[in-house]
């Protein structure tokens, strides 16, 4: 199952920035990577906020977790993980994690 | 036409996939049109993430201007520290990545039953889905004497671009020892804290290049967001320089007299050397006209798809709406297209939608390096968007911590109109 959900995530998201897409609407991890862009560039870029582009799907998972646990303080993020579920976390960190390749 | 389940989804393989995720087209049936109105931030995002979300939908952006100057950030160019060439964004990247078509043109009147949109130089576009977010107007009369003429003598600067290059002259060629009144508006507003940023930056200007010049805020309310943090701020970073007058204090702002630069309030008139009036706001001009707005002036929505309780097949997003507990601020506008322009797709393709994820973070200076912010999560609850979680910024925070809010602040203009203007 993992690597055909790997394709269609990747796929998504080749067709998110070509105009030539389609599936971005249509996949979960996607719309809520969606959410992330407000503040972090999905392109690898950025100062200021980190990038969370190339850190690896077990690390966003962590991250978001220890955010919504507050073991890593930081109110913004605090609130974007605990208005999170547990499949939702997974979900965009999968979405995420498939951008930097 | 087949609708296509999550599950459905996830079990496709490589190859049925681009087939699947363009069932219109696989079908050979003409695109859907979707017409935006309004470039600013709500409308400007929604037509990427739905230009980005199907091949199957063609989307028309209809804005006057050539280019768009963030009013988030413009408080940092009144106070000399950010260029306003810095602040502008133009609409190449919506066409060259994103196929949308721009049309510079302004909408002059819509026609729900034919589906038509009419613009300023006389010419129609035929729409499946129409999203209006024409932003803020002001209110006609609600200040004495505030006529397009007196916004040039007095300028409001609550949209950016020439308004704010205006009131940045003024304060520069404002004489040391001077006073510069703030007229703050009522409740709802565009961005809630932005008057009392406008006045801490302006201040902290003051500090560096007219340590005499004084500043008063003449409010429309007797209280104002976040107003612990910025008055701890005023006393901390400006002392003796910032007064805030509220409404039981003064009876509130009638009039203007522009002759004078007056600002007149029920028991006093202030002689001002600059004065800066923001006055009552309410939806963009358009959405009145269309009939989108009820009794309150704003415009009320499903809390789910973002489209009209008064007129189905029309969608608002941005300032314009009643946001129930989300402010009128740029990032609530982002969300809500978000949300809108998912919505419209997965309406227009017969596939599901998933819960959207509505959200605030303002970022606030209250010094080049002294910034707080706040993070609010909204969800639909009882046909009201309700906040579900609030957290803000401490009074007692480190400086350490606000100087990191500050250069955070920056990476998030950065990758904010990146998201919205690609
Ligand atoms: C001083 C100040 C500071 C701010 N700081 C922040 C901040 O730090 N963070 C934050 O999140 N928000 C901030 N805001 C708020 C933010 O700017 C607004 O909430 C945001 O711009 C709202 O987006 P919108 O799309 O609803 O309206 P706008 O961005 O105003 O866009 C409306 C667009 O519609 C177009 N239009 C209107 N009528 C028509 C028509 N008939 N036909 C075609 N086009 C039309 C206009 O030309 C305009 O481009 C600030 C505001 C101010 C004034
Ligand atoms: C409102 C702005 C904002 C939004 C929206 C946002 N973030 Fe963040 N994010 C930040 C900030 C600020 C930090 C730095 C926090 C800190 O200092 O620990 C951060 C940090 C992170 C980190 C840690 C990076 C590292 O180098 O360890 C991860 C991972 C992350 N965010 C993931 C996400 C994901 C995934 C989303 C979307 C679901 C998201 N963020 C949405 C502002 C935001």
């Amino acid at each position: 199952m993992r690597p055909v959900v790997g394709f269609a995530i990747a796929t998504g998201f080749v067709l998110l920035v070509s105009q030539s897409g389609a599936a971005a609407g249509a996949d979960q991890g996607a719309q809520l990577a969606a959410t992330c862009a407000s503040c972090h560039r999905l392109d690898g870029g950025g100062t200021g906020i980190p990038s969370i582009i190339g850190l690896g799907e077990e690390r966003l998972n962590s991250a978001l977790l220890a955010y919504r646990a507050i073991e890593r303080p930081n109110h913004i993020m605090h609130a974007i993980a605990l208005s999170l579920s547990d499949e939702e976390i997974a979900s965009v960190a999968r979405y995420v994690a498939a951008q930097g390749k | 036409m087949k609708s296509w389940t999550r599950r459905e989804f996830g079990c496709l393989t490589g190859a049925g996939l681009l087939t699947a995720l363009s069932p219109r087209k696989a079908l050979g049936q003409a695109k859907a049109r979707v017409v935006v109105i309004g470039g600013g931030i709500g409308g400007a995002t929604v037509a990427k993430y739905l230009a980005a979300s199907a091949t199957t939908i063609d989307v028309t952006l209809v804005e006057p201007r050539q280019v768009y100057t963030t009013c988030f950030f413009s408080n940092l160019h009144l106070a000399g520290l950010r260029p306003l060439e810095q602040l502008t964004h133009g609409y190449e990247a919506l066409t060259r990545q994103y196929g949308i078509t721009v049309v510079h043109g302004s909408a002059e009147a819509i026609d729900p039953a034919a589906k038509t949109v009419t613009l300023n130089n006389g010419s129609t576009l035929g729409y499946d889905r129409l999203v209006v977010a024409p932003g803020i107007a002001f209110r006609d009369g609600s200040l004495e004497g505030y006529d397009e003429a007196a916004m040039e003598i007095m300028p409001h600067a609550w949209n950016a671009g020439q308004q704010t290059r205006l009131l940045r002259q003024q304060l520069e060629s404002m004489e040391d020892g001077g006073l510069f009144v703030l007229v703050a508006p009522p409740n709802p507003f565009r961005c809630p804290p932005a008057p009392y940023e406008r006045a801490s930056l302006i201040a902290s200007y003051f500090q560096r290049r007219k340590p005499k010049a004084k500043i008063l805020i003449l409010d429309a309310k007797d209280s104002f967001n976040a107003q612990d943090l910025f008055q701890d701020a005023w006393n901390r970073h400006y002392p003796g320089m910032i007064e805030w007058l509220p409404a039981q204090f003064t009876g509130g702002v009638t009039a203007v007299d522009p002759k004078t630069r007056s600002v007149i309030t029920v028991g006093a008139t202030f002689k001002a050397a600059v004065a800066n009036v923001v006055p009552a706001q309410m939806a963009g001009r358009l959405a009145q006209q269309a009939g989108l707005t009820d009794q309150s002036g704003w415009c009320p929505v499903d809390p789910v798809t973002f489209e009209s309780a008064l007129q189905p097949g029309i969608h608002l997003v941005g300032d314009a709406i009643i946001g129930g507990d989300m402010p009128k601020s740029a990032f609530c506008a982002n969300s809500q297209a978000k949300a809108c322009a998912f919505a419209i797709a997965a309406d227009l393709a017969g596939s599901a939608q998933f819960p959207a994820h509505l959200f605030n973070t303002c970022y606030t200076y209250l010094a080049p390096d002294d910034a707080f912010s706040n993070a609010i999560s909204f969800k639909p609850v009882d046909g009201k968007l309700k906040s579900v979680l609030s957290f803000i910024s401490k009074v007692e925070e480190s400086a350490e911590v606000r100087r990191k809010a500050a250069r955070a602040a920056e990476g998030w203009y950065d990758a904010f109109t990146h998201d919205v203007f690609g």
